[in-house]
């Protein structure tokens, strides 16, 4: 093995380490960078889960509300064990950094978020809940039985147990 | 230590990291891209001018034959800024009696949620524009937003936006406050400077655009979402007085009740009639129902000929009067995609015909603006960001 190899394994080797370091800080002090959804993917977004609830946190950038919302929700799955909850920012993948700075701090960034990555938004906002005029925060709980309840605003912990049971 | 130095570049990295996420937000529209809103109107010659955005400039284009092709272009801002140009913001465009041309648009500043109403003209039929500047005195990094212009009866300008300032200074001396509160300013002097702003209403909706609209006085009356009691999200009506020391009247004019802590991203609009009819479209989901509801306006009270304009998927109504017709142009969203709908009355707003289809987009489109010429009535609308003007009927 030659120097220049050995020194090229040590960078690469060093470069893991700070990415596994740097995942791993992602993964508890800075929220997790939401991956895009189309409109192809809703059919799955909302699906019946197989038990329990899913719950869909639609939220938005420029809503004074949702970040509020957001953590009343996150705290009510870590003391519901067969809630499945996701946030879905209605706005453009793109504006992925500005999303996840939102989502910094423990409480949010363990959720799984989405953005949406559509040339039509309102379509989107259409195929995740037909009846939904683009308020946000909008919160969908989807049963396992197919049926739903949805509220717009803010939310507390009384309103969510009322959407869920 | 070295744990401890690694753990200290990691820190600096996340810190950098959010500084730039803060940093880029100034640079871009709030939306998708690429940002759709536009705006447009017909002056005394029959010439269409429409305003939007490119990238980080407003652009001004004329067009001679409605809309088919346009002959004149010109960047409003040579000096690019950032600028919000999708959904409840965006451009806006009024024609002053001697021709003057008038554009503002709101600037995104670093901070989330807040910015600048911008303003510009042009004296020379829009071959230039003066350097843009910010129409109120204060400048707090807070929300000036959701700007709307209009000029009066008498050719002075009006500028009403959705502001914070009233909420900062609650916050921070710990008191309740709700929403924003809504000001305005006026120019008498074609744009060259603008009076001090004044308020027309506290705790006022955040996010919904405002409507100005001129009556047959010549005077201008805005209509906006307000926020009455805990997050009941319906509707004032106010006659801006262009100055003086009077302060705005301000009334409850829609009664649907919706109550959300939140943000409805549904502005109003807003005619007046030659007999001085409030005809209005409005949105509310009280009840769970998604509602474009039409009325006209009787400031105190609920307004009359309350009619449920559409249901479900439809959103963003504007409205147009003129004699007897009334016409209504929203956005209908479907699982296919996008219609843009007409909803027409030639009773006075009485009785509307069933809705029909003006056209269809598998894409996006700004929000649809109506437009009267010569009695008949247009729908602006630019799907894929490609502009069109749509008449609601053949021509005679």
């Amino acid at each position: 093995m030659n120097r220049l190899h050995t020194s090229r394994m040590r960078r690469v080797a060093l470069a893991s380490l700070l990415g596994a370091a740097a995942t791993a800080f992602a993964g508890t002090a800075i929220a997790a960078v939401p991956t895009a959804l189309s409109s192809s993917d809703v059919k799955v977004l909302v699906a019946p889960p197989s038990r329990g609830v899913r719950i869909v946190a639609l939220w938005a950038l420029d809503c004074a509300y949702c970040e509020e919302n957001l953590t009343a929700l996150a705290t009510f799955q870590r003391a519901h064990a067969d809630v499945d909850l996701v946030f879905v920012a209605t706005d453009p993948i793109g504006q992925r950094d500005a999303l996840a700075a939102r989502l910094a701090g423990p409480d949010l960034a363990s959720v799984p978020s989405r953005a949406y990555t559509d040339a039509t938004p309102d379509r989107v906002n259409y195929l995740i809940d037909p009846e939904w005029g683009g308020e946000t925060p909008r919160t969908l709980v989807i049963h396992a039985d197919g049926s739903r309840r949805t509220f717009s605003g803010a939310i507390d912990a009384r309103r969510i147990a009322s959407l869920v049971n | 230590m070295v744990r401890l130095a690694l753990l200290g570049a990691l820190l600096l990295t996340t810190v950098a990291h959010g500084t730039d996420a803060m940093a880029g937000m100034a640079g871009m529209a709030m939306g998708h891209e690429p940002p759709l809103g536009f705006d447009a109107t017909v002056d005394r010659g029959g010439h269409l001018w429409v305003a939007d955005t490119v990238g980080d400039h407003v652009r001004v284009r004329r067009s001679d034959d409605m809309g088919a092709s346009f002959t004149q272009s010109t960047i409003v801002n040579p000096t690019g800024e950032a600028i919000y140009a999708e959904g409840e913001n965006r451009p806006k465009i009024a024609l002053g009696p001697g021709g003057e041309i008038y554009v503002t648009w709101s600037q995104p500043r670093k901070l989330p949620w807040t910015g600048f109403v911008r303003f510009s003209r042009s004296l020379d039929n829009g071959a230039h524009f003066d350097a843009p500047k910010t129409v109120h005195t204060d400048r707090a990094e807070i929300t000036h937003r959701f700007d709307a212009l209009i000029v009066d009866g008498k050719g002075n300008l009006v500028v009403a936006w959705i502001d914070k300032r009233d909420l900062e200074a609650a916050t921070a001396a710990r008191k309740p406050y709700l929403g924003a509160a809504t000001y305005y300013t006026w120019s008498t002097d074609k744009g060259s400077t603008f009076a001090p702003e004044r308020k027309i209403v506290d705790q006022s909706c955040e996010c919904c655009r405002i409507a100005l609209a001129r009556a047959p006085d010549g005077s201008v009356d805005a209509f906006f979402r307000a926020i009455h009691g805990d997050n009941i999200r319906d509707h004032d009506l106010a006659t801006l007085p262009v100055g003086g020391d009077a302060l705005p009247a301000v009334q409850r004019a829609t009664f649907t009740n919706w109550h959300i802590e939140g943000c409805p991203h549904h502005g109003p609009s807003l005619a007046i009639d030659a007999a001085g009819t409030r005809h209005a479209v409005w949105f509310s989901a009280a009840g769970g129902k998604a509602t474009i509801w039409y009325g006209q306006l009787q400031p105190g009270k609920p307004p009359a000929h309350l009619a449920t304009v559409a249901n479900a998927g439809a959103s963003h109504a504007d409205l147009a009067a003129d004699g007897k017709h009334v016409w209504i142009a929203y956005h209908q969203m479907t699982a296919q995609g996008l219609e843009l709908m007409l909803r027409e009355s030639d009773d006075g707003g009485a009785t509307f015909g069933s809705p029909r289809v003006l056209a269809t987009t598998a894409s996006a489109s700004g929000w649809p603006k109506l437009v009267v010429v010569d009695h008949r009535a247009f729908v602006a609308w630019n799907p894929e960001g490609t502009f069109r003007l749509i008449p609601v009927q053949a021509a005679p």
